[in-house]
């Protein structure tokens, strides 16, 4: 069996005794096949029985042991040593707390910022079929309906992408991506009945609209669920339901206009067409100073050749809209 | 080295010295572009929000005008890449998708198969035209100076669609800004987001993500930053003294574009690269 010298650098902090983070070097020796978990447990029962971290089904399924492992969120108990290891000299595993949310003790942070935004966003199913007759009756759901959210089912709430979010990371009010990709699971699921209502509830301020789509949560998903087109479901769904008097909406409204009048954007007025004008008088400075570098988007747009193509699209599909 | 040469709307007006700086040494290197003038805005991960089809069908056609050309997409902004590799890849994947677009295309004789690539600027000078022949190329290397690399997202993620860098530790501008001769600092916020894509819809969350960023580079000691990304490059750069209001940063910190420091290392000057356009002086 193959073995290795790793040194683990830990995160620790006690709130109640600590006045701040430091961190604990260990260095064990690790066979190959072995998890970060393992390692972790094998500290603590060995070297540190203080440091303190969350871990349950060590099978990838029940979400609790998600950490940053050299940075980056991801389960604890997934994560092969092995695969972490640069083949220099010294080995140093960086082993943190989830980001984004606070620290109760070492490893283990407050969840609760979650399931407080799951609660007050309906991450449930209201079905149609009333209370009493709950049990009695079956709502079958086709391996067909099932597909559209299949992928977004597989969600263990381990909350790695809530920790990689840029914009959890400035903004704590935010609704966060795992309530978004549980938005676009209910909302898409044949049995509830709520998906408006649903919708409305994260088209407000912090919400649906102020995804920066850095696809983050993406990419570091422990399940590799798409996050992002769940995201991008959702504002196709506010649109189709006509929820479309928010900046983001009009942003992307104005998108879609430009390219059918002359194929490109017009950036002169998109803030005006976003925000208003209310809203965008606090950039006229930026745009003076910016005009006087040269920096300025020109008035009018020259159209791009063949317009007539592209005006050619939009009414064929508005025609095939009308007809359907 | 030929390429279809994909217009971005920002390139096109605020940021001009992208492409102005381009266009002075692509000769240098034997590269010819050949503007997609009849294509249109990508749609900047907007377009489908309003309507997934026109999305679809525009961006094929797009790319079947480059394919029409019988070459290769190349972009000097991250999210036209992503954005036109989002549409190439849903088209290569539904033979149901491809048929409706190509339906629509058929009236101005164009077609869509799949053939042609999309690629970014970074990728075609690292993979396609190569580091070692650049070096060769330096006339003027970047000796001494040293560069903070801003990746920005939508060169990196999501990795499915993009996957020349690992997402958590990329290295191809690194590797660029060696092969100039530049040197490179270490800090944590080059594969992190600049907030653009936010800053019209939630500007003050959206600005710190940029302050942190600009911060984070300053500490680092670096002297410039460098970005494949106009659109980063306009929340770095035009949106800096805003970013920076009421933070401690000890200094403004210049922004150049991927294509301004090829330029610089290939001896124009930065008046010709128009690096006197930015916000931030140099």
């Amino acid at each position: 069996m193959e073995r290795r010298e790793v040194s683990f650098r830990i995160y620790r902090y006690n709130p109640q005794v600590d006045r701040t983070p430091f961190y604990d070097n260990f260095r064990i020796a690790v066979e190959k096949g072995i998890t970060i978990l393992r390692a972790l447990n094998h500290i603590k029962e060995h070297l540190e029985p203080r440091l303190t971290f969350r871990a349950f089904c060590q099978a990838g399924i029940c979400g609790s042991c998600a950490v940053r492992i050299n940075g980056v969120s991801r389960l604890a108990c997934t994560t092969q040593v092995w695969d972490l290891l640069t083949g220099s000299g010294d080995e140093t595993i960086l082993i943190e707390p989830l980001d984004n949310l606070e620290v109760i003790r070492d490893l283990v942070v407050d969840i609760n910022p979650i399931m407080e935004k799951l609660k007050r966003n309906y991450s449930w199913i209201r079905p149609a079929i009333p209370e009493e007759e709950m049990g009695r009756k079956e709502h079958i759901v086709s391996d067909e309906e099932f597909e559209t959210i299949n992928a977004s089912s597989d969600c263990i709430l381990c909350g790695s992408c809530y920790s990689e979010c840029s914009m959890m990371a400035v903004n704590r009010d935010y609704i966060s991506p795992p309530v978004l990709l549980k938005t676009f699971r209910m909302n898409n699921d044949t049995r509830d009945t709520f998906a408006c209502e649903r919708l409305r509830e994260v088209t407000t301020d912090d919400g649906l609209w102020d995804c920066t789509h850095c696809y983050k949560c993406t990419e570091h998903c422990t399940k590799k669920i798409p996050i992002m087109d769940g995201i991008h479901r959702l504002r196709e769904e506010a649109f189709e339901r006509g929820m479309t008097q928010t900046k983001g909406a009009r942003h992307a409204q104005a998108f879609f206009d430009d390219i059918r009048d002359i194929g490109r954007l017009r950036e002169v007025t998109l803030p005006l067409r976003t925000k208003g004008v209310l809203g965008s008088i606090g950039m006229v400075p930026l745009a003076v100073r910016m005009g006087l570098k040269g920096r300025k988007p020109p008035l009018l747009v020259k159209r791009i050749p063949d317009i007539e193509r592209v005006r050619d699209i939009y009414s064929r599909l508005e025609a095939n809209r009308g007809e359907s | 080295m030929q390429y279809a040469y994909f217009l971005s709307c920002i390139n096109e007006s605020m940021t001009k010295e992208v492409d102005r700086a381009l266009n002075l040494w692509k000769k240098d290197l034997g590269m010819e572009l050949v503007n997609l003038e009849k294509g249109t805005c990508c749609g900047g991960s907007n377009l489908d929000y309003v309507s997934p089809n026109h999305f679809i069908i525009i961006n094929g056609r797009n790319l079947a005008l480059a394919e029409q050309m019988g070459l290769d997409l190349a972009t000097s902004c991250s999210t036209c890449l992503l954005t036109l590799r989002r549409a190439k890849h849903i088209l290569d994947t539904s033979s149901e998708k491809r048929e409706m677009v190509n339906a629509h295309l058929a009236d101005e004789g164009l077609y869509y198969g799949g053939t042609s690539d999309v690629k970014h600027l970074l990728w075609v000078i690292n993979e396609d035209y190569g580091l070692e022949r650049l070096a060769v190329k330096v006339t003027a290397p970047l000796r001494g100076v040293r560069f903070a690399p801003f990746y920005g997202c939508h060169i990196l993620r999501p990795s499915a669609l993009l996957g020349r860098d690992d997402s958590a530790a990329p290295s191809s501008l690194d590797r660029l800004v060696e092969a100039l001769g530049g040197s490179l600092v270490e800090y944590g916020s080059k594969n992190k987001c600049c907030g653009f894509h936010t800053l019209l819809v939630a500007e003050k969350q959206s600005l710190t993500m940029t302050g942190n960023a600009i911060e984070d580079a300053v500490r680092s000691g670096a002297d410039y930053i460098v970005t494949p990304c106009p659109l980063c490059h306009t929340a770095l750069d035009a949106y800096q003294d805003k970013a920076l209001a009421g933070r401690r940063a000890s200094r403004n910190i210049p922004v150049l574009h991927l294509s301004q420091m090829i330029g610089l290392a290939l001896g124009y000057s930065r008046e010709a690269l128009g690096i006197d356009r930015h916000m931030i002086a140099v």
